[in-house]
């Protein structure tokens, strides 16, 4: 533990260790296997030392464990957004980084040479024009300084105009608190909300999955590929099973549940002529190829298949191109117009007729059933029937009833002991 | 592009903070500032490099840090930030924050800038779509009043029309503006005075407020709000046993992540999940936890157990009845 380092250099492992202990949390240091002793204990405590607000350690027969206890429901920020804010870097990055934006902060440009000079006579600091250059070219690469070249002079500058009319915008800084917990790349949001010294107050967010931030990277390089419409390989871990295997596709588009907590990338593989949707959290990492020809082309197919995707299968267990999904529903519209609603809003496009008093009938077509079962069974207690040209759908839902009727000891006489 | 960057390090950040510091600063001082806004261990990566001048920032005259910068900067903007914002103008929320002569200074900023997505890039399969009007104009009005009012800690006066169609009118202060992700619509927390002049939390959608208006009264010690949320949870949270076939661990600890839970292992392939909430949550726990079907097993509390099991035995009955 003697060199123990709280930042880090890479942010794969982080992100691995980050979402074990958030996403279960009952894992002891010996349940992972996949690391030396040595390793979890490192990483164990720099994630303490990174979110110690939110670390809960229980004491179990097995050992002791750590785990997130984060509930988004009190928080005004992702604490996940701490894991991003832990890239280690040399003394000279840190010092150049400030030096060099205070010398161009008012406007002034200048050149590398110019920079290390005036380093030394004001603020008596040498570094070696290379170093600085680097800096600044660096800097100019990742858009925080400006570089033109007038005549053989390469010269740096520092346009602030955009930094200041947000500060000076506070309907703006609240747009930027709202957008960090609600929208994408929301670690980008916190960043600048950090950076313009703002703090969210105002705004908490229902059904958000924290651990999506670690994904942003991922969903980056993805975005940069579908914007130049490349093939990517990527490298994918199974979630399942300790596999990892290389896949060359199409990326097309990010499907998102905002119920289960799972983001997808949609992509088109050539090999077996398929679109396929990939976990964002199984993929481990993205190598944009050549450009594709057959991008807009593909992008429209998805478009006119989409309508009938339930969520992101492609294909149903039995092979059908489409299959029918039929539920009929006891419901009084009087009293419980709030589960007609329901099925309108919830129902992805699917039909609802009213077929007798009290009686209503929900009817959808689409290439796997099998996705649908979890909603429908949100309506347990009002299914009069399910109907499933997927015959293997339709069986799990009644014996997935009867297993529950056995678990809880329902039977038809009991209701009211309840 | 790069999210993972040295310039978004909380120690740069840190920095940025003490620098920027108009006045001398005690090396107690600059601990202070340390321990708020760095992590665990920070103190001991930092304070060294100062100290010994590693990181020769500041001018150090005795025990008193200087800060050898001419300027309180703020951190220019990124391509990745720009692309950020640039990605945000096309967003349908944001009109409820800037307005069209706003979103212009902005988006002429951002010319050269490339918007980090396109909406069409994101489909959300599963969100409902009975989203909030964001383009109406009351709506937006009403927003704006009621962020104003939040931050200003104001009386509102909010004319709504309650779920059964009947119009209530009330006072209330501004809590907090939830966005539900899945609902694709904004709620008010809000605080409202009982009878006995104690203050309760109240949640109202936005989208079923008819007039919003700003009083001239202020709330001058505002409740603690995650006391109240914290207080409002059961004491006994929903006992699950989740059974880990059909990767159903996987799938419940992600769906249930965003609740505050501890999970255990009991058995080589059962787990026991706890999950706190409160009765505004209970219908939706409900409804998540049945759409596992038979991979979860309610074990408690006594409340939720018998809940899920009326809803079962009515499901038996209606098909049983539907046979007869």
């Amino acid at each position: 533990m003697s060199n123990f380092q709280e930042l880090v250099k890479n942010f794969s492992k982080t992100r691995e260790y980050v979402r074990d202990f958030f996403v279960y949390g009952f894992k002891t240091r010996n349940e992972f296997k996949m690391k030396s002793p040595r390793t979890y204990d490192n990483e164990r405590r720099r994630l303490e030392s990174w979110l110690a607000p939110f670390i809960r350690k229980d004491y179990i027969s097995r050992g002791s464990n750590i785990s997130l206890a984060i509930d988004s429901s009190l928080l005004d920020t992702n604490p996940l957004f701490q894991v991003w804010k832990t890239k280690s870097f040399t003394d000279n990055d840190i010092v150049l980084h400030f030096l060099i934006l205070d010398l161009l902060w008012d406007g002034h440009s200048l050149t590398a040479e110019e920079i290390t000079d005036r380093l030394l006579s004001r603020r008596e600091i040498l570094f070696d024009i290379q170093t600085v250059r680097r800096k600044c070219n660096a800097y100019a690469k990742e858009g925080i300084i400006d570089k033109k070249k007038v005549g053989k002079r390469v010269i740096f500058s520092l346009d602030n105009r955009l930094a200041l009319w947000l500060t000076s915008h506070e309907n703006a800084l609240d747009a930027l608190a709202f957008y960090q917990m609600a929208g994408c790349f929301g670690i980008v949001g916190h960043l600048l909300t950090e950076q313009l010294n703002y703090r969210n107050q105002t705004f908490r967010v229902k059904h958000n999955f924290f651990v999506h931030t670690l994904e942003e990277e991922i969903l980056l390089d993805l975005l940069e590929a579908m914007n130049h419409k490349r093939f990517v390989n990527l490298t994918i871990k199974s979630s399942k099973r300790d596999l990892t295997n290389t896949i060359t596709c199409i990326p097309l588009q990010i499907f998102t549940s905002t119920r289960s907590g799972r983001r997808f990338l949609c992509a088109y593989t050539e090999r077996n002529s398929r679109f396929t949707c990939f976990r964002l959290d199984t993929i481990k990492s993205v190598v944009s190829l050549e450009i594709s020809q057959m991008y807009e082309d593909l992008l429209e197919k998805l478009n006119r298949n989409r309508k009938y995707l339930w969520g992101v299968s492609f294909e149903g267990t039995e092979r059908h191109h489409l299959d029918r999904l039929t539920m009929t529903l006891k419901i009084d519209a009087s009293t419980e117009h709030y589960i007609l609603e329901r099925l309108k809003h919830e129902g992805r496009g699917g039909a609802v007729t009213k077929i007798a008093e009290n009686t209503y009938q929900y009817e959808i077509k689409v290439f796997d059933c099998n996705e649908m079962l979890p909603w429908v069974r949100t309506f347990t207690g009002r299914i009069l029937s399910l109907k499933c040209t997927a015959k293997s759908v339709e069986r799990r839902f009644y014996q997935d009833l009867q297993k529950m009727y056995q678990i809880y000891q329902i039977d038809e006489n009991s209701l009211y002991d309840l | 592009m790069e999210i993972f960057s040295e310039i978004y390090s909380c120690y740069y950040q840190v920095l940025h903070h003490l620098l920027c510091r108009k006045t001398p600063l005690t090396i107690e001082d600059i601990r202070q500032e340390i321990c708020r806004e760095g992590f665990e261990e920070s103190l001991i990566a930092i304070i060294p490099k100062l100290e010994n001048g590693t990181w020769n920032l500041f001018e150090k005259d005795g025990n008193i840090y200087r800060s050898k910068l001419g300027s309180s900067f703020s951190m220019p903007l990124s391509n990745l930030e720009k692309s950020y914002l640039k990605a945000l103008l096309s967003d349908p929320r944001i009109g409820l924050f800037l307005d069209q002569l706003q979103l212009d200074s902005l988006n002429e900023m951002l010319d050269s800038a490339i918007p980090l997505w396109k909406q069409e890039q994101f489909y959300y399969y599963d969100k409902f779509t009975d989203s909030d009007p964001y383009t109406d104009e009351t709506y937006r009005n009403n927003f704006r009043t009621l962020l104003s009012a939040q931050k200003q800690k104001r009386y509102v006066d909010i004319d709504y029309t309650a779920p059964r169609g009947n119009r209530v009118h009330h006072h209330y202060v501004p809590a907090r503006l939830e966005y539900s992700v899945k609902n694709d619509k904004f709620r008010l927390l809000a605080w409202k005075q009982t009878k006995h002049g104690k203050m309760k939390l109240e949640t109202l959608n936005l989208s079923r407020m008819q007039h919003v208006n700003s009083i001239n009264k202020i709330l001058t010690s505002p409740p603690d709000l995650n006391a109240m949320i914290k207080n409002s949870y059961y004491a006994d949270p929903l006992r699950l046993h989740i059974i880990n076939k059909r990767n159903a661990l996987e799938r419940a600890m992600l769906h249930f992540a965003n609740y505050e839970k501890n999970t255990t292992k009991v058995d080589e392939n059962i787990y026991e999940c706890l999950i706190y909430y409160n009765k505004n949550m209970e219908t939706e726990l409900l409804i998540e936890v049945m759409s596992f079907g038979p991979m979860l097993k309610i074990m408690g509390n006594d409340r939720f157990l018998q809940n899920f099991k009326k809803r079962l035995k009515q499901q038996k009955d209606i098909i049983y009845n539907q046979q007869k």
